[in-house]
């Protein structure tokens, strides 16, 4: 599984390279975002400002809400091209499956924005001499959202297989994670409250502020249940997804577009 | 042991309200070094049964064993089975041929240096090394077609999937393509190959299988099927003019003459009688009528259409 993680890394890497005005246009992008919030640019977050006014806070709300959205649609856009250009088959012809080859997939994306981010993180703190307190404990909420977030990702792939267009669904899903992420369920009371444990990414993100906006310290019992809500998603999201395999496989929808 | 075990496969579609019985009872075997021509006309059922073959549409019902294994249960199966489908790109077109062989070697079960390996191989036999890094995108409609089958030889696979292999390649393009197939064969692998092109089918398989609306109407060796549909006629090219008793004795035999052509219709004894009565006249050229794989094509699919 390691060397199938290794080789769609290297693909990705590839394939930005191949294009590298798309490369330069995300960096510009992650740059002027970056850049705006070290300059004071509350606004600039969107949904991350939720995570208090620091800038630390609003870098790690940023990097949530950017990754949750980049988990949530980055299998779902993937499978449309493939299925489009005619290379969907071939990936299925694989002995390891589609979910493993996908999950490695998402793996080594996540990996390769994570790198963007970062890099441009470290060269603007460079640059601008800025300083930012990371709450290192602050990783595994995040952690565990983006594995709800890939969960919720692994679903919509599911409706991206078996239906092949639902671009205009996908869009009207941002507005859903910014709800997800921006509602501060763990204010709430009563069924709020309970709806912020059970929805995906609700938990982690939840924490997140905690740490990050309100200063609370590490909760070892939230962070077991932003985790089992993460994995409990990510779990459902893949035998969603290798259902709708099956049933794709039924009814010889795979190779058309 | 068969490299390829396909039996009594069927699949239903319902699409918009209607049923389509694409595939009824079909069954194929191939073995080691043979190339089955998978024949049938648009929508007859080729491209599910091929499909089906290679787990990527699940069969109502019927069985497929590739090395005696299911590749609907055990995903490990596909390790055994390499395909080119029809209307895909088959690779991806923003990788060089050497990328896309070791992707898709590690996505097969290989290791990244051993897909390298493999890759660099076949891209020297398939007469693509010097194009090994350029991107996929700007090689020829024939160089693609053959990076898509070194990628699905690339494993090492017992069973080739060939899915209209020659389609949309020009002429030098196809016979490359055919050549590779020969070699291939030659070499133990089997193949099924469906193909629209019959006089390529007629020169690369050893058997033949025809599908018309998802049934089978014909199978056999393909020597054997186009002797079945070939007639009793034979043409001898004589370089003398034949004088008048000749022709005579030639006609009592029920042979016609004509522009320096002798014309027999019978079986093999009287063709012998002929050839007495000719003798001992120079003979340049005698054969028999040959049904080609067109005609049996047209033939069996009329037939079966009319029936």
């Amino acid at each position: 599984m390691l060397r199938v993680i290794a080789i769609e890394f290297k693909r990705g890497l590839l394939n930005l390279r191949r294009y590298p005005l798309e490369m330069v246009g995300q960096l510009v992008v992650i740059t002027l975002i970056f850049y705006g919030l070290f300059l004071g640019a509350r606004y600039i977050a969107g949904p991350a400002a939720q995570f208090g006014g620091r800038l630390d806070a609003l870098v790690v709300g940023y990097v949530l809400w950017t990754l949750s959205l980049f988990a949530i649609g980055d299998l779902s856009w993937g499978l449309m091209n493939e299925a489009r250009e005619g290379t969907l088959e071939q990936v299925f012809l694989s002995p390891y499956g589609p979910a493993r080859v996908y999950l490695a997939r998402n793996a080594a994306s996540l990996l390769i924005m994570l790198g963007f981010n970062l890099v441009i993180l470290f060269v603007l703190l460079f640059l601008t001499g800025a300083h930012l307190h990371f709450a290192g404990a602050a990783v595994w909420p995040l952690a565990a959202a983006l594995l709800g977030a890939y969960g919720v990702g692994f679903m919509l792939g599911a409706l991206a297989l078996y239906f092949k267009r639902i671009q205009a669904f996908l869009n009207l899903f941002q507005f859903v994670m910014m709800f997800l992420v921006m509602t501060p369920f763990e204010r709430l009371e009563g069924l709020g409250r309970l709806a912020g444990m059970l929805l995906p990414i609700t938990p982690g993100a939840g924490m997140l502020r905690g740490l990050l906006a309100r200063g609370e310290p590490f909760d070892m019992h939230l962070f077991a249940l932003a985790l089992a809500n993460g994995l409990v998603y990510l779990l459902v999201g893949l035998w969603v997804f290798t259902y709708a395999v099956r049933l794709t496989k039924e009814r010889g929808l795979l190779g058309g577009y | 042991m068969a490299v390829l075990r396909a039996e009594n496969l069927h699949k239903t579609f319902r699409s918009r309200g209607r049923v389509v019985q694409a595939v009824s009872g079909v069954s194929l075997r191939v073995e080691r070094g043979e190339v089955l021509a998978f024949l049938g006309p648009n929508g007859a059922g080729k491209t599910t049964t091929i499909k089906m073959v290679a787990g990527l549409v699940r069969p109502d019902r019927g069985l497929v064993r590739i090395e005696e294994r299911d590749p609907h249960r055990d995903p490990w199966t596909l390790r055994r089975l390499g395909a080119v489908l029809e209307g895909n790109r088959n690779v991806y077109w923003r990788l060089t041929p050497l990328e896309n062989l070791e992707y898709f070697g590690v996505l097969r079960g290989l290791t990244a240096g051993a897909a390298r390996r493999r890759g660099e191989l076949l891209l020297r036999r398939f007469d693509l090394d010097h194009k090994k890094n350029a991107l996929t995108q700007q090689l020829s409609r024939g160089m693609q077609q053959k990076l898509a089958i070194a990628v699905s030889l690339v494993h090492e696979p017992a069973l080739l999937l060939l899915d209209e292999p020659t389609l949309g390649l020009d002429v030098e393009a196809a016979e490359t393509v055919k050549q590779i197939v020969r070699e291939l064969a030659a070499e133990g692998q089997a193949i099924v190959l469906t193909t629209h092109h019959l006089d390529v089918a007629q020169q690369l398989s050893d058997r033949v299988a025809i599908i018309r609306e998802g049934r089978i109407v014909a199978k056999d060796r393909t020597k054997t099927l186009l002797a079945r549909f070939s007639g009793e006629q034979y043409e001898i090219e004589v370089a003398a003019e034949l004088d008048e008793p000749r022709r005579r004795r030639v006609a009592g035999l029920g042979a016609e003459v004509a522009d320096g052509h002798v014309v027999y219709v019978g079986d093999p004894e009287g063709l012998w009688q002929v050839l007495e009565v000719l003798r001992p006249l120079p003979i340049l050229r005698v054969e028999k009528d040959r049904a080609d794989l067109t005609e049996v094509f047209l033939k069996l699919v009329r037939e079966e259409a009319d029936a």
